[in-house]
């Protein structure tokens, strides 16, 4: 049997290729995220090795919202605890590490900005010794900077040129007057080099550090010097403030901290990977179905000479684990390219990453296998109705088609489609107060699962209206081009289906989007009593300008709001908001839940409702709150209701001063607002003047505010299209598929068409329209269900901001327009093949 | 069975073939599969092609309706050179000017009856003229069949659609494949009565290939194939002439010793001497 199973494939690999490409291209997918996944590990990995080259490091107790890798987000303690430990036995070195943010400006005078990779700027201690000056020599004084190589490269620049560099919130002149070496790719970071005192003034103006490198004298280990580290320390002051790690504990708790986030990233592709597969699964599953129907009499005559049904099952799901394992493997190729490819991208992109695209045993048995068992269980069905062909089916002349909705998978589909609505029904219209979201996703999971199950019941009504049109415009075309698509109604709904996933999703995607625009506009149309509002593409505005802008002719008002990211609210990690008093009255008219936020006074706060109420927070409340700079107690003033403040808890200016620590916060947007009878035109032209040195600050009016929202809303859309586009490429793979197995199978049918008078370009325009209704009803489903879903989740989740619903109809108009491009494409090849059949060939075809 | 009457230039042939060659394949496997074949088919006549497995009788027929392109020869069929169009030409040739009924699989199972009838006219976007459209269907007796599908039709009442299909376009001539090889009995005497009505009172040309002499009884003529080759012909045939002259073929097959070759045209006289 296994070689009736072989054979079977080989003689038709053709029917089963676009099956393995389907396997392939979501394997790839998978194995491209593992393997980028280790290519990614591998340059930081390299990098912490490169930069964490001590025997012991002495760390500032962890704080809240834990700590990153390049920042510190640690408790700090004073920098003289580096000669306490210089003292103890064993330490040749003890260098304190000095950093934080810059902006560096490139030779083109603008800000050099690499994808959100983080500019930092360092001060070399005379000890250094992960970096090495390459070329030129180390800088000396404020006005001289060193570059690592690849910031050099980056920035245009070269030893000995001139620019600007924005440090501490001040603009300032710069002599590049060296390049610094670096073991390690640097992965797009922006490493400035800065002199000692330059740094100290810059980054420790309290005399603080985050840590302390420690560098062994020769023969002592790094345990041994851990101890007399900690020995050293135990008297002194700092002692409760750090903790003493060896360097390789350092190290590994870096690697891990690079692992999780990679970690996030993966499972994020992970997920579009799954995506993928699922929709591979609706071709492999047709392809069988097809395949077992032609080979009904096969299967028969097999059965007739005593075969049982176990193994023409195990002979067809042996042909399903031979597409799965080829389709794997040439994906597992496909996804290492597809690395490489990245890579290139990447570093054209001034991201180098390290080493070979790593392979491993690990990726490869992981794809394969994913691929394998999707093939599988896709042929579970078509293999299971092979098993059960009559072995009288063999003397029959006509093969009996059984494709029809059968009725137990349109009744689990009613029901889960009906349990699905209720579910949201019940979501949104807030019957239930908990879990309201998860209620909600289980609904349209339900929802989604439950219209794939019906789809072959609704194909012939759904198609008939849909093709209605086309039958009537383009006659006979439109009816014969109907009666393809609607006569098998189980294989045209698994066709549709691939395109209806990845549509659902795009569709709620782009509902999710615009609402989200239009509820940032709503924002900031009602509430905003702004003037201008200045942003800094590093995500913080340089101090010393906000500073300055007071004394821009015409501003009357400027307020500041700052965020501290590691800080903690009743023990709980929270990132806090910091406003000056008048900004709720002024700035910011936020709708009021309950008590009076008009006066943020000092010890008061004021709570976004939704997160009051997640924590039982009330007005009246006291909170603690903890922060590098120390801790306070704040009474909640008021409960809003604003979606501009994507976060939980706003205090006072003092108070967030008092807890966020200096060099720990960042000033993430300025409102400014204009004297009245100022001209709006002379104000802005007044603070780009004073804001141009910056480089990387903008200015905005409210709309441009808003656009610049919705931006980054699109910029987030723009990714998850390009992840459901694969999805999409898949299940247009299918309908290729499905109307190259139909057209084979309607070999005769054609070959008639043809002998009475059919033309090759009316056969190829039959194809097309079938190829158009199935993409097209696929297309209206998947919106349907996914614009129809996201709708819904205004009402859930309004409180989160997403408070105003917004159907981008021109949108989903675009990708119905899509959905008919996707059937003219997909119809190109199979189109083509139906209309050079022979008209002779095709009547005696059997 | 008397020589093949051909005329100079097919006077009066609705369809005809001059010197037609078939060969299938190259070299050493090359096949003639017709070898210099003149024919002519009357206007308003039932021509029936029979001839042994092989001989060349769907060949011929495929031929001449320009389904298969010739090695060498012309084939005119109402006045059309058809070994000298193009796709297109053969599209439009075969849309506006021919009817074909095959063995099996005749009909488009997505379309009703009625739909499958006016196919061709559908096809090339003409009206359909209702007159003719009840004649042909009131014909064949299919009138309460017409919102069926074929599924839902016997297989002699689908040739029967298949038969008003090929004349609903008033075609200059229809060629039927073996229309009544699937057929029972019954329903091929159905189907041929029919085939011979629309020749006498519709005045329609059909050609038809059949191995079933009772099948090839209801033609006006009866030609004969043997290797390739037209090897004679039977007016107002019977069941039982047809069967004589095909044993006849298959004898002079048997043995094509150059004697009895010599004697055959004498032969083939008598016998179609004693038929009339």
């Amino acid at each position: 049997m296994s070689r009736v199973a072989l054979r079977g494939i080989r003689s038709h690999l053709g029917r089963f290729l676009l099956s393995i490409l389907a396997v392939l291209l979501g394997v790839a997918f998978v194995a491209g995220t593992f393997s980028l996944r280790e290519m990614m590990a591998d340059t930081f990995d390299s990098i912490v090795e490169a930069g964490t080259d001590a025997d012991v490091y002495v760390e500032g107790a962890e704080l809240a919202g834990g700590g990153t890798p390049m920042g510190g987000q640690q408790a700090r303690f004073p920098l003289e605890t580096a000669e306490t430990i210089a003292a103890a036995d064993g330490v040749a070195a003890a260098v304190p590490g000095v950093q934080g943010a810059i902006v560096l400006v490139g030779a083109d005078g603008t800000a050099v900005l690499n994808n959100g990779a983080p500019s930092f700027g360092l001060g070399l201690h005379p000890d250094e010794r992960a970096l090495w000056v390459a070329d030129g020599r180390a800088p000396s004084g404020p006005d001289e900077v060193a570059l690592e190589s690849a910031a050099l490269e980056r920035a245009g620049l070269a030893v000995g040129d001139t620019t600007k560099v924005v440090l501490a919130g001040e603009v300032r002149t710069v002599e590049v007057v060296g390049e610094l070496g670096f073991a390690a790719p640097m992965a797009g970071a922006i490493m400035v080099g800065l002199d000692w005192d330059t740094a100290l003034a810059a980054y420790a103006p309290d005399g603080l550090t985050t840590g302390v490198a420690v560098y062994a004298e020769d023969g002592v280990s790094e345990r041994a010097l851990a101890d007399a580290v900690e020995t050293a320390l135990a008297d002194g002051p700092a002692a409760a403030d750090v903790r003493v790690l060896t360097g390789d504990e350092m190290r590994a708790e870096m690697a891990e901290q690079w692992q999780s986030a990679l970690g996030f990233v993966s499972t994020f592709l992970l997920v579009f990977a799954g995506i993928a597969l699922f929709v591979g699964t609706f071709i492999i599953g047709n392809t069988f179905s097809m395949v077992v129907r032609q080979r009904q009499r096969e299967f028969a005559m097999l059965r007739a000479v005593g075969a049982s049904p176990t193994q023409v099952f195990a002979s067809v799901l042996a042909q399903a684990g031979v597409v799965g394992v080829l389709g794997s493997l040439l994906g597992v190729g496909a996804g290492v390219g597809l690395v490489e490819l990245l890579r290139g991208v990447f570093a054209g992109m001034g991201m180098e990453l390290a080493g070979d695209v790593p392979i491993d045993t690990f990726t490869v048995a992981v794809s394969v296998l994913v691929g394998t068992v999707v093939s599988l269980v896709a042929a579970l069905v078509p293999a299971r109705r092979a098993a059960l062909t009559a072995p009288v089916e063999a003397m029959r002349d006509e093969v009996a088609t059984h494709d029809r909705a059968s009725r137990v998978r349109t009744g689990v589909g009613a029901v889960l489609l009906a349990g699905g609505l209720l579910a949201v029904v019940v979501a949104t219209t807030g019957v239930v107060t908990e879990n309201r979201g998860a209620l909600l996703g289980a609904g349209a999971a339900a929802i989604l699962v439950g219209v794939l199950a019906l789809a072959p019941a609704i194909v012939p009504p759904v198609l008939g209206g849909l093709a209605a049109p086309v039958v009537a415009g383009v006659r006979p075309l439109g009816a014969l081009a109907r009666g393809n698509v609607t006569r098998h109604p189980k294989r045209t709904a698994t066709t549709a289906g691939a395109l209806m996933v990845g549509m659902a999703l795009v569709g709620a995607a782009s509902v999710l989007a615009a609402s989200a625009q239009a509820s940032v506009r709503d924002v900031v149309d009602n509430q905003a009593r702004t003037d201008l509002i200045l942003q800094s593409a590093t995500w913080d505005v340089p101090a010393a300008l906000v500073e300055d802008l007071p004394q821009v002719d015409g501003v009357a008002e400027v307020h500041a709001l700052r965020i501290a990211q590691a800080t903690r609210v009743d023990g709980e990690d929270l990132a806090l908001i910091g406003v000056p008093e008048g900004f709720f009255t002024e700035v910011l008219e936020v709708p009021v839940d309950a008590g009076d936020a008009t006066d943020l006074a000092p010890g008061q706060a004021v709570a976004q409702a939704s997160d009051a109420e997640e924590r039982g927070w009330a007005v009246g409340d006291e909170l603690t709150v903890e922060g590098i700079g120390g801790t306070t107690r704040v009474r909640l003033a008021a409960v809003i209701d604003s979606g501009v403040l994507g976060l939980p808890l706003v205090v006072e200016e003092s108070d967030f001063d008092a807890v966020a620590g200096p060099g720990a916060s960042v000033i993430d947007s300025v409102f400014v607002k204009a004297a009245p009878g100022a001209d709006l035109a002379d104000v802005r032209a007044g603070l780009a003047e004073l804001a141009e040195p910056y480089v990387v600050v903008s200015i905005m009016d409210a709309e441009e505010y808003g656009d610049a929202v919705a931006a980054q809303v699109n910029q987030v859309l723009v990714i998850l299209y390009a992840l459901l586009a694969l999805s999409i490429v898949i299940a247009v793979l299918g309908i290729v598929n499905t109307l190259a197995m139909s057209i084979a199978e309607r070999t005769r049918e054609i070959g008639l068409l043809r002998a009475v008078g059919l033309g090759r370009l009316q056969m190829a325009s039959i194809v097309t329209i079938e190829s158009v209704l199935t993409a097209v009803f696929g297309t209206v489903l998947g919106i349907g269900v996914g614009a129809g879903l996201a709708a819904t989740m205004t009402r859930v989740f309004a409180d989160e901001g997403l408070n105003r619903l917004a159907v981008p109809w021109a949108g989903l108009g675009v990708l119905l327009g899509l959905a008919v491009v996707v059937g003219v494409v997909a119809a190109l090849w199979p189109a083509a093949r139906a209309a050079r059949m022979n008209v002779l060939e095709a009547i005696a075809y059997e | 069975m008397r020589p093949v009457t051909v005329y100079p230039r097919g006077e009066g042939a609705i369809a005809s073939a001059r010197g037609l060659v078939k060969v299938y394949g190259s070299g050493e496997t090359a096949v003639r599969a017709l070898d210099g074949v003149d024919v002519d088919f009357a206007n308003g006549e039932l021509t029936a092609i029979m001839g042994p497995s092989g001989s060349g009788k769907s060949t011929l027929m495929h031929c001449m309706a320009g389904l298969d392109t010739v090695t060498s020869g012309t084939v005119v069929v109402d006045g059309e050179d058809v070994a000298r169009l193009g796709q297109r030409g053969l599209t439009r040739l075969r849309r506006e000017r021919l009817g074909f009924v095959f063995q099996a699989f005749n009909l488009i199972p997505t379309l009703t009856a009625e739909e499958n009838i006016t196919l061709p006219l559908d096809i090339a976007r003409r009206p359909v003229d209702r007159d003719w459209f009840d004649t042909v269907v009131d014909a064949v007796g299919l009138r309460d069949r017409l919102d069926h599908r074929p599924g839902e039709l016997s297989g002699g009442q689908q040739q029967r659609v298949a038969c008003a299909r090929a004349l609903v376009s008033r075609p200059a001539v229809v060629f039927a494949d073996e229309p009544t090889g699937n057929l029972d009995s019954r329903s091929s005497s159905e189907v041929l009565g029919f085939l011979r009505h629309s020749v006498d009172v519709l005045g329609q040309a059909v050609v038809m290939v059949t191995h079933d002499p009772t099948a090839a009884s209801y033609a006006h003529r009866v030609l004969f194939l043997a290797d390739g080759r037209l090897v004679g012909e039977i007016v107002d045939p019977t069941p039982e002439s047809v069967l004589d002259a095909l044993r006849e073929i298959g004898a002079g097959r048997r043995a094509p010793e150059p004697a009895l070759a010599g004697a055959a045209p004498a032969l083939v006289g008598g016998v179609a001497g004693g038929l009339r």
